[in-house]
């Protein structure tokens, strides 16, 4: 698997399938573990993060994880920017220096990234709402690095990471929600406010200080001391459920009390996506977070969710500039971003209201 | 701009308020130096983690005060380093820093002691990182001897481990 093959398949993760996929993007676990016997990442010399990285590659191979692994190290930035935007990996990998990197499974379902803040920060991503099932891959991943690895861990603190932040359990525990009719009636602040009582952390699609885009939330756990991971999945496990139903009730609201005003909107978004000849990024992810809902909501019928989540990937910069095998400035990417929304939503059309 | 006193460059430009008057100087290296002025060699270093690690201290109290200084004999962070970029050098620093974590832990966890998933006993590791902390001291000190017969310690452990 190389990165262009990326270009022409897309994550599991995005399928849309799964429980509750109408408002659950994907549900997300990622442990954070350093090998004993080295300094964590900011701290080790070039040659220390070549032999971390050549044992956690012999350990991915070892443990029969059918992966490829990509040297970010030597990759270009549009190369890296792409994986940042694939959620493969983090934005901090892709600025960090020396050896680093990532092994992806085909699925893009699993992903180990290598010298990042910590030496392994090990993803693990489902379509829908499905942690237990998601907490019972990772653990058993996990399981097999171990028998190659020695991680950092104490029997007081837990397992060792750069930051006291994810001592402990080193997990984060996170699901993907798209919440556009909490962001419509102006209720999704007090809803961040009562998780983040509840010590939930509240992030943007593109993880730490990302802002929000086309309604896209993450919602995980910060503390990751004190409690066991099964008491930590827990948690999310009953408070997410709450928020899909505020999410539901008010998209429920907006197609019973503005029914005319909603099928316009969504409508018009669809009408703008399928026949624009240059789109921004940011125009995009407005309306397709508006045909989305509108899918949800049976007034759009012949798109499918799978097709939409991808569309929020496939038309950021970097992927556009993949796509076309050549670097594109912002005006030449809005000229590229509207003719692959025009070719990817050709044969659909708005549903009649009877 | 040429120097006030001779027909050098001018290097320092100083406004001075006097009796409530303004008055401007400008001169060369030298005769700043004449007029008592201190120059900085190098360009001036903005001191910023002297300040934010000054903050911190008194802000933080006594504790850290004696803790600050404090050093890790394994990956040579200091306890203040970690507290001005807020990561930790190497696992064995949780065992150095004990005293200033654990409150911290406490704040921001809400607990102090790891409850879950517990990894396998490995008692070489630990024994690997301080061989290999050494061999990077050796080598900074360019004691190439040291050196050698540390790599061969941490070859033989590493084929054990």
């Amino acid at each position: 698997m190389t990165l262009d093959d990326l270009t022409r398949t897309s994550g599991e993760w995005l399928r849309g399938t799964g429980p509750e996929s109408d408002i659950v993007m994907c549900s997300r676990i990622r442990l954070a573990r350093n090998l004993a016997d080295f300094p964590f990442t900011n701290r080790a010399s070039r040659n220390e993060k070549a032999g971390i990285e050549s044992q956690v590659r012999s350990a991915v191979d070892a443990a029969g994880v059918e992966a490829a692994y990509f040297d970010v190290n030597a990759m270009s930035d549009l190369d890296r920017q792409f994986l940042v935007e694939r959620q493969i990996i983090s934005r901090e990998l892709a600025a960090g220096e020396g050896p680093r990197g990532v092994a992806v499974t085909p699925k893009e379902n699993i992903s180990i990234m290598v010298n990042e803040e910590d030496h392994l920060r090990i993803q693990y991503m489902l379509s829908g709402f499905r942690l237990p099932e998601v907490w019972d891959e990772i653990n058993a991943l996990d399981d097999q690095l171990e028998d190659d690895i020695a991680f950092a861990y104490s029997s007081s603190l837990g397992y060792l990471t750069a930051c006291p932040t994810n001592v402990g359990t080193g997990i984060r525990v996170g699901v993907m929600l798209h919440l556009p009719g909490l962001v419509a009636n102006k209720q999704i602040d007090k809803v961040f406010r009562a998780l983040q009582k509840i010590n939930l952390a509240v992030r943007g699609l593109y993880g730490e200080g990302s802002q929000a885009f086309g309604d896209f939330y993450q919602i995980s756990n910060q503390q990751t001391l004190g409690k066991s991971e099964e008491e930590i999945i827990k948690i999310l496990t009953d408070v997410v459920p709450q928020v899909l139903q505020y999410e539901r009730s008010a998209r429920q609201e907006l197609v019973t009390g503005r029914r005319q005003h909603l099928h316009d909107q969504v409508s018009r978004a669809y009408g703008v996506l399928k026949t624009a000849q240059t789109i921004s990024s940011e125009e995009t992810m407005l309306l397709l977070s508006s045909v989305r809902m509108g899918v949800n909501l049976g007034l759009i019928d012949d798109l499918s969710i799978a097709t939409v989540n991808e569309l929020f990937i496939q038309t950021q910069p970097a992927f556009l500039q993949k796509l076309r095998g050549s670097e594109l400035d912002s005006d030449q990417r809005n000229v590229a971003r509207a003719s692959l929304l025009r070719s990817r939503l050709a044969n659909g059309r708005a549903v009649e209201d009877e | 701009m040429i120097c006030q006193k001779c027909q050098n460059e001018a290097v320092v430009h100083l406004t001075e308020l006097v009796d409530g008057r303004r008055r401007e100087r400008h001169l060369c290296v030298d005769c700043a130096r004449e007029a008592g002025l201190t120059l900085p060699d190098a360009p001036p270093d903005l001191g910023l983690d002297a300040v934010l690690q000054g903050l911190i201290q008194k802000n933080v109290g006594e504790l850290v005060g004696e803790l600050a200084e404090s050093r890790c004999p394994d990956c040579r962070l200091r306890y203040m380093d970690f507290r001005t970029g807020g990561r930790l050098g190497c696992p064995h620093d949780y065992r150095v820093f004990r005293e200033g974590l654990l409150p911290m832990l406490q704040r921001f966890h809400g607990a102090t002691r790891h409850v879950g998933k517990q990894a396998r006993l490995r008692p070489g590791a630990s024994l690997r990182l301080r061989l290999r902390s050494q061999l990077r001291q050796a080598v900074a000190r360019e004691d190439y001897e040291e050196a050698a017969r540390l790599r061969d310690q941490l070859r033989l452990k590493d084929q054990h481990a």
